[in-house]
């Protein structure tokens, strides 16, 4: 089967994104190095979206450009979809600083 | 490289030849409507009930559109509601575009006959001002006479990945070339601010980027709200970006590698050449205008897309005097709106080309429009209002 293609924007990076729809049970090539990473994908992750490189504990950091995008709400499986679902942002967060003034 | 432009007596270079007719108002929009090759803008922000450093926001806006290189030559009206205050009055906005050299015409509706005299005057005025500015002729210099602003917009991860770094390089080659570049979005920073401090020019100007973040940042903190509510923009999530520091990691690559010259205000204008980051706003209404405001002679608005559907018609952005190009990487929004689109990047993301493949052939781009291809929205007519970057209550 004719795998399906994500990018990959640092080496450190645990999220790829797609750059082709992706379905449920197919295989991702990511290229890392000269190589590529191969998994299978747990869900649709349509284009542009991000997939798991990893399995990703809650609470971890989710990197990207080699750098934070934000932290794991709950455990996120290699290969399962990662947005706003189970990814959270946390910089300028107006929601937090009221919860920890209180 | 070279481009073919007008020289101004400043020294400065246009791409353009407009005769620019301020502030906005009925006086101005009907000289427009009467003589062709002069543009006018459209804003409510004139400054009434606005406090002093909002209206010299607005002056510094204005001013800066008049001394813009793509201006030949200016008329300034006394008629706007706000020209009462000092830092507004019609003869300082005159006086002060002057100072570059450039023919500045004053109207005002007291002494040339009330409103009705003051657009017969002007019109007068403004058709001997275009004859004189097409006289001018382009002449060939070199692209450190270029300065560009750049915006990105309805984000997605094809900014990031293929449409940001394509202007990146873009900025590298204008910035090494010895000419001017400007970036900005502060809130669009937030998360990747300490890797555009590394790249300041002195330790001061990195100390001036973490602050304009922390400003911001502690303003959004202030709402008490969730600013996944707010910023990415409904746009950026459709589209595949889940959070503002993946927005910012994106976004910065727009800004290519060279050292970072300083920290402008809105509309503020460059006091040498190299990029500079702008403290100012993502809205596409406000950014261009200052962008040219601070002497831009070309803008770029590099499009996601992926989270708008049906959009087949992009109309331009208020820069009033500079050519407005539409540069995306993502390949339905280069599909559904191909004739409104100057540059596509999508090639680096279907994997034909390089990110700098893409980046040298956008730089020809900007060399022909600077010469005088029109970009696409200069095709058309329509243009949006102003809405000037102000942050102080009105009274």
């Amino acid at each position: 089967m004719q795998s399906k293609r994500a990018l990959s924007m640092h080496p450190r990076d645990n999220v790829a994104t797609a750059v082709e729809e992706i379905q449920a049970g197919e295989n991702v090539a990511i290229p890392l190095g000269g190589n590529f990473l191969t998994l299978i994908a747990q869900e649709a992750i349509p284009f542009g979206f991000k997939l798991a490189l990893q399995e990703i504990p809650q609470g971890e950091t989710i990197l990207k450009y080699g750098e934070t995008i934000g932290r794991a709400t709950t455990t996120i499986v290699r290969g399962a979809m990662v947005h706003i679902h189970n990814l959270e942002g946390t910089r300028a967060r107006g929601d937090l600083e009221r919860g920890s003034a209180r | 490289m070279s481009f073919l432009g007008y020289i101004r007596s400043d020294g400065s270079v246009g791409t353009r030849n407009h005769v620019l007719v301020i502030p906005q108002g009925i006086i101005a929009k009907s000289i427009c409507d009467f003589v062709a090759g002069t543009k006018t803008l459209l804003t409510v922000d004139h400054g009434s009930g606005r406090t002093a450093n909002d209206r010299e926001q607005i002056a510094r806006v204005l001013i800066g559109l008049g001394r813009n290189p793509n201006v030949a030559s200016v008329i300034v009206h006394a008629a706007s509601p706000g020209v009462g205050y000092p830092e507004l009055r019609a003869e300082r906005l005159a006086d002060e575009i002057a100072t570059g050299g450039k023919r500045v015409e004053l109207l005002d509706p007291a002494k040339d006959g009330g409103t009705y005299g003051a657009i017969t005057k002007g019109i007068q005025l403004a058709r001997r001002m275009v004859y004189e500015a097409s006289t001018l002729r382009r002449e060939k210099v070199g692209d450190d006479r270029l300065c560009i602003g750049v915006k990105c917009g309805y984000s997605d991860t094809t900014s990031g990945i293929a449409g940001n770094p394509a202007v990146g390089y873009l900025y590298d080659k204008i910035v090494g070339a010895g000419g001017t570049a400007l970036f900005g979005e502060t809130t669009e920073i937030i998360g990747a601010e300490q890797f555009l401090a590394r790249r300041a020019a002195t330790p001061e100007v990195a100390e001036k980027i973490l602050r304009a973040v922390s400003f911001r940042e502690d303003r959004a903190k202030a709402t008490g709200q969730d600013i996944r509510t707010v910023n990415p923009v409904p746009s950026n999530i459709k589209g595949g970006i889940s959070s503002l520091e993946e927005k910012s990691l994106g976004a910065i690559h727009k800004a290519g590698s060279a050292p970072i010259q300083d920290v402008l205000k809105y509309a503020e204008r460059p006091t040498r050449k190299g990029l500079y980051f702008v403290d100012n706003w993502m809205g596409h209404l406000s950014i261009f205008a200052g962008y040219a405001a601070a002497g831009a002679n070309m803008v770029l608005f590099q499009l996601g897309g992926g989270g708008v559907a049906g959009r087949t018609l992009l109309e331009g952005s208020p820069s009033v005097v500079t050519p407005f190009l539409w540069a995306t990487a993502n390949p339905r929004t280069y599909a559904a709106s191909t004739d409104s689109i100057d540059f596509y990047s999508g090639t680096v993301i279907e994997g034909s080309e390089t990110p700098e493949e893409a980046g040298e052939r956008l730089y020809r781009v900007v060399v022909d429009v600077a010469s005088g291809t029109l970009t696409r929205s200069e095709t058309l007519y329509y243009t949006e209002p102003i809405d000037m970057y102000l942050e102080e209550p009105r009274f």
